[in-house]
């Protein structure tokens, strides 16, 4: 972790980096962002087709059921975590696949909720 | 030197926590810390004199657990910071069983202001002006009825605790039930009490709030602090004086805060809640019985350690007299979060931090480098604080000291707080409750210059020689080198 500096188009930028296993965080103006190493999911975006819980929490509510037709934005799981509603939506429009939570359930972070396939 | 406090506990983490230790330490008072198993590293554990490990992650809530400590620890003073038991009038009561002085307000106190119904009604009584509604609504038919009577659209409050949880703002009479339900829900889940009530929502209005500290002389006022900057009910940005109030209104909302608590004999450190709406008018909404997150903007302007002045009025003292204000004072709260993507929560290792170090900006931070921020407790990470003579050149301050603020290793909202302070809204200090949810934040364009450094830094296979010369490891003796260049 340090200060680089960096020659680009005849400017030196200097930015804070850290490498990780996955990937770099670069941080410059008080604005930071991490770039993933290149892999299949980091090509397409990370987990596009997967909703995971951000937390450790009591899923409350659950929107999806395996087949329905969703689009982007719809509300498919309502987590309660740290006494606040959490309401987590389809990335894109798509089709649920799976559904691995139920209403009651406590998920760990990170835990994949429900799972999209794209539209036929 | 307040003597009644020979040592105390601090029933907190985090910022807060290492926040109250430094005024301890200023006053030579022994402090105890005490902490879950995950908190094991931090700084708040070795910030303090002692610290003794409680359970597991929820033991900032466990009265039996706190008391233990204190008790094993011999301490003589108990400062609860805020959340957790802050406002719990049963521990106040069990800290004073226990011979423990609790620096905060007497229980009585806390029950009379801290619940918002027992509060309006005090208000009420002593001729403070509240928001029209109702105080008591715990069944749908009865926030109906309200509701009809003070006109759509309406709030639905808990009664039993704050911070947003059990609200619901409800447009008309088709989203009550959902509203209602969902209200209910949360209210029970965060506070064990699912009471409501309901006020007529207000619009657009400005949160301002009134600092009070009571001692054995009285009560007093300590100026506002404008609160309006919100998100999902929790603050963002928080600033004094307010920008949006006139003298005459800051002088009455002050004696309205002073009176109410001078009627339940109020001490030590409070807030007094108000709505300001669009006539100027303002309205009681409630009290917070304990020391504030943005306290710090109000230390900023009166010079006052407000810690200190706890310390004082808990082992007896009076309330410290209040000077003019002076200047201006801005607060930015920064959490792990990503601002660009609902305000998820983030957790994850702080790989670099580097504050800035500046007058005039003070960093309230309950983190440190190589820290792991867990998903358990609330996402603030840190307050930075600016303050300037005025209003526009501490915002530049703030904004400045945010740009110099290095933090990598999780999503944070700091690249959200400098588009915040750069907005329209904020510069021209027409900031309301709705200003933050009413505009889409969106994230930056990556500058070209970042992608090519990050690619260049993702083929380069060494660890410890930097790109285009700069060592990559700041601690590595490649550094003594100066400026030098790798093979091009």
């Amino acid at each position: 972790m340090s200060w680089v500096e960096i020659e680009f188009e005849g400017t030196t930028h200097r930015f804070a980096a850290v490498k990780t296993s996955e990937g770099v965080w670069i941080g410059w103006r008080g604005r930071a962002v991490f770039v993933p190493r290149e892999t299949k999911d980091a090509a397409r975006g990370i987990e596009e087709d997967t909703v995971r819980a951000p937390m450790t929490g009591k899923v409350v509510k659950v929107n999806a059921t395996h087949g329905s037709r969703v689009r982007e934005g719809d509300v498919l799981v309502i987590l309660e975590a740290m006494k606040m509603e959490y309401r987590l939506a389809a990335p894109h429009d798509g089709i649920v696949e799976a559904v691995h939570c139920a209403e009651g359930q406590l998920v760990d972070l990170g835990k994949t909720l429900v799972t999209l396939s794209e539209e036929a | 030197m307040a003597s009644a406090l020979r040592k105390v506990l601090i029933a907190n983490r985090g910022e807060i926590a290492c926040r109250i230790m430094k005024t301890l330490r200023e006053m030579r008072i022994p402090s105890v810390a005490v902490h879950s198993d995950v908190d094991a590293g931090a700084p708040h554990v070795w910030m303090a004199d002692e610290a003794i490990e409680i359970g597991g992650p929820r033991s900032y809530l466990d009265v039996e657990k706190v008391l233990a400590a204190a008790r094993s620890a011999g301490a003589t003073a108990v400062h609860p910071g805020y959340g957790f038991l802050a406002e719990n009038a049963g521990f106040a009561e069990a800290c004073s069983a226990a011979g423990l002085v609790f620096v905060g307000p007497s229980p009585a106190a806390m029950r009379a202001l801290g619940d918002k119904r027992s509060a309006r009604q005090v208000a009420e009584q002593i001729g403070v002006p509240v928001v029209p509604g109702a105080r008591e609504c715990d069944t749908l038919e009865a926030a109906a009825a309200a509701a009809e009577r003070v006109g759509y659209p309406i709030l639905i409050k808990a009664a039993g605790g704050g911070g947003g949880k059990g609200m619901r703002r409800v447009a008309s009479r088709d989203d009550l039930k959902e509203a209602f339900e969902g209200a209910e829900r949360e209210s029970r889940a965060a506070f064990a009490d699912a009471r409501l009530l309901v006020e007529r929502y207000i619009h657009p209005a400005r949160h301002v709030e009134v600092q009070i500290l009571g001692g054995r002389d009285g009560a007093v006022a300590l100026g506002e602090r404008e609160c309006s900057l919100q998100r999902r009910y929790q603050k963002v940005v928080e600033e004094s004086p307010s920008p949006g109030i006139t003298a005459g209104t800051r002088r009455a909302m002050c004696e309205a805060a002073v009176k109410l608590a001078r009627a339940v004999g109020y001490t030590n450190a409070g807030t007094v809640e108000f709505l300001i709406g669009p006539d100027g008018a303002f309205y009681f909404l409630e009290v917070n019985t304990r020391l504030q997150v943005e306290h710090p903007v109000t230390e900023m302007v009166t010079g006052i350690d407000m810690v200190a002045a706890q310390i004082e009025i808990a082992a007896g003292g009076s309330a410290p007299s209040v000077p003019q204000p002076r200047g201006h004072a801005i607060e930015a709260r920064l959490n792990s979060e990503d601002p660009y993507n609902q305000f998820l929560p983030a957790s994850g290792k702080i790989l670099m931090l580097e504050w800035p170090v500046r007058p005039s900006v003070r960093i309230d931070s309950g983190v440190r480098e190589e820290l792991d921020v867990l998903p358990y407790y609330d996402p603030l990470i840190a307050k930075l604080i600016a303050w300037a003579s005025d209003r526009e050149q501490a915002r530049l301050r703030l904004m400045t000291a945010l740009q110099d603020t290095t933090l990598l290793g999780l999503s944070t909202n700091q690249s959200f707080l400098i588009q915040l302070l750069e907005s329209d809204s904020f510069v021209s200090g027409q900031t309301y409750t709705t200003t933050v949810e009413s505009q889409t934040w969106e994230a930056p364009p990556v500058p070209e210059a970042v992608r090519h450094a990050a690619r260049r830094l993702l083929t380069h296979r060494s660890e410890r020689v930097g790109v285009d010369g700069v060592p990559l490891d700041r601690h590595s003796p490649w550094n003594t080198l100066g400026r030098f260049r790798m093979g091009v």
